[in-house]
């Protein structure tokens, strides 16, 4: 019986470390679409809705999927950056975006969170290792400034990034 | 007095304005949902036909605590009269971060096909599975008869999760609600149930062939008893003081798989009870999606022993299914937007059944799919059946 209530407490207090580290870290809005969204049905376009219908919408999704509030906060705050103009993007968070920093895009804009890249990331797009390699800059550029160019049934929203931007984060992921 | 009134005014305009901004910003009502049209031909109905649901579902925020969601179904039945369903109108009260209080008419956490892929544009079939086949509305009479319907009562419940990292969660879903009842005896239909079940929405006729006699521990023959038919439809009465309870606990391994075990038990009469208990899996990769579902119910039944006297019997049921998606398209790019579909499920202990089902999909967008699915079911005591199906489903 000892052992069993000891064996019980490791297992609790390993769950709550595991939980309170995550309670701390930033949640990825993409990531989270990634993870639970897809587990029903194909992730849905960002301009299918306006952000305040989003606002209404995903307290549904966050008892449908299992969603926390900071998970749902997340991806509130990941379709707001991505449905956002280019300019306006950038008067948002200028530091941040106008710096054609590849990295910092490639976090900032959660790409990992739906495609992986060295073998980490997520699984809703296709992997992005080959991409430039296979397909050329040309259809990288023009696939982040209209991601449904070739194919009508794709969730990926635009981001709004410019040509130097999407540049940047070409150079990275070729890196 | 006059020289205020330019500042009244000025402070008029700033705050319509505020408020305009306010609303643009945050908007209180959304509308979601989806539909289909589909042409089903059947062999054993010997019909063919076209057919349309629309679904809305209606949602309202009240607070950053408290939300609204209603989904209504509206279709036309086969003798053109507009069938209007309220598959859930409920609240939700975000206690927490992790936990949420839920009163009103739900869909019943049991499995996952029920409270969340049976909606045509996420159901990569035009059929339902076949457990859940012919029941709830939601695939229309099949031979296969179903083991539950997709469950939706009136009550109250818990949702509670605990994220273990960001890729590993656990759920934790309990409620109470009015729970079944017996369904009311019809002439018409009594003739009918000697050779073949009848089946309507939300209700399942229970006639097993396999169960055992509580305490003597005899085993029943199906055909020598008088089965119930119970109904899960949701109504604002209860015929006893007991109510429902069930719930499912799952385990979810991001984004690849979730696996959960549900269980629900109910009186439908003062002594006798009907429990389902479910074992579920959902397993997403790069290029597939298996979904599979085992269900187990019990249904206790009156019947009267070589002495007259009345005693308690329960009848087993079993069945599962499992239905595997290829998505070509993510694959080959010359078959962009396509899935290819193959699904089995079988029913034991009393109406047995097998049912393959093929199909192929083709995504138009990311909510809009044409899905064609053919099934082959072979029933043990009744009519085999063949059907064909084109769906056009879309979600809004």
């Amino acid at each position: 019986m000892k052992s069993i209530i000891q064996i019980l407490l490791v297992i609790s207090l390993s769950l709550l470390s595991a939980f309170s580290i995550y309670a701390e870290e930033k949640i990825s809005g993409a990531e989270v679409i990634n993870n639970n969204c897809a587990r029903c049905h194909n992730a849905r376009a960002v301009h299918e809705f306006s952000i305040p219908e989003w606002k209404v919408i995903m307290p549904h999704m966050r008892e449908k999927a299992h969603l926390t509030g900071k998970e749902t906060q997340a991806v509130l705050e990941f379709l707001e950056l991505t449905s956002q103009s280019v300019p306006l993007a950038q008067k948002i968070a200028p530091e941040k975006i106008i710096a054609p920093d590849g990295k910092q895009l490639f976090t900032q804009f959660g790409c990992q969170g739906c495609h992986s890249l060295k073998g980490d990331g997520g699984t809703v797009g296709p992997a992005l290792d080959e991409t430039i390699k296979n397909k050329g800059i040309g259809f990288f550029i023009k696939k982040l400034q209209n991601p449904q160019f070739n194919n009508s049934s794709s969730p990926m929203p635009k981001m709004p990034l410019n040509e130097q931007q999407i540049k940047a984060i070409a150079e990275y992921i070729k890196s | 007095m006059l020289k205020l009134l330019p500042f009244a005014i000025a402070t008029a305009v700033a705050s319509g304005q505020l408020l305009a901004n306010e609303q643009q910003n945050n908007s209180r009502f959304a509308l979601a949902g989806y539909g289909d049209v589909k042409y089903e031909d059947s062999k054993l109905m010997d019909t063919s036909a076209f057919s349309a649901r629309f679904v809305p579902i209606f949602l309202f925020s009240l607070s950053d605590k408290m939300h609204i969601e209603a989904e209504t179904e509206i279709s036309v039945d086969e003798n053109g009269e507009t069938e209007i369903e309220l598959e859930y109108a409920d609240i939700h009260y975000f206690l927490s971060d992790t936990t949420t209080f839920t009163a009103g008419k739900f869909l019943l956490p049991f499995g996952q096909y029920g409270p969340n892929q049976h909606p045509s544009w996420i159901n990569r079939s035009a059929f339902s599975p076949g457990i859940y086949g012919g029941l709830g509305g939601h695939g229309g009479y099949q031979p296969m008869q179903g083991l539950l319907p997709v469950m939706s009562d009136i009550g109250v419940g818990i949702q509670h999760i605990i994220p273990l990292g960001k890729n590993q969660k656990i759920f934790f879903d309990v409620y109470m609600t009015n729970g079944l009842a017996a369904e009311a005896p019809h002439d018409d239909e009594e003739d009918a149930h000697d050779d073949e079940p009848v089946l309507d929405e939300h209700e399942e006729e229970v006639v097993d062939e396999h169960a055992e006699e509580e305490e003597e521990h005899e085993e029943v023959d199906a055909h020598a008893w008088e089965l119930p038919e119970l109904a899960f439809e949701a109504t604002s009465a209860d015929n006893n003081s007991n109510k429902a309870f069930g719930g499912r606990i799952a385990y979810a391994f991001l984004p690849g798989i979730e696996v959960g075990a549900s269980y629900y038990t109910a009186k439908y009469d003062e002594k006798l009870g009907f429990t389902a208990t479910g074992f579920d899996i959902n397993w997403i990769g790069n290029h597939y999606i298996v979904r599979g579902e085992f269900i187990k119910t019990e249904t206790d039944s009156f019947e009267e022993d070589e002495h007259e006297e009345n005693k308690v019997i329960t009848f087993d049921r079993n069945g599962w299914y499992l239905q595997a998606t290829f998505m070509a398209g993510k694959m080959f790019n010359v078959l962009q937007g396509t899935d290819f579909v193959v699904e089995y499920a079988e029913t034991n202990k009393i109406n047995e059944a097998e049912r393959w089902a093929y199909g192929i999909n083709y995504w138009l967008d990311s909510r809009a799919v044409i899905k064609a699915t053919y099934e082959d079911t072979t029933v043990q005591d009744g009519e085999d059946d063949k059907r064909f199906a084109i769906q056009y489903s879309y979600g809004f």
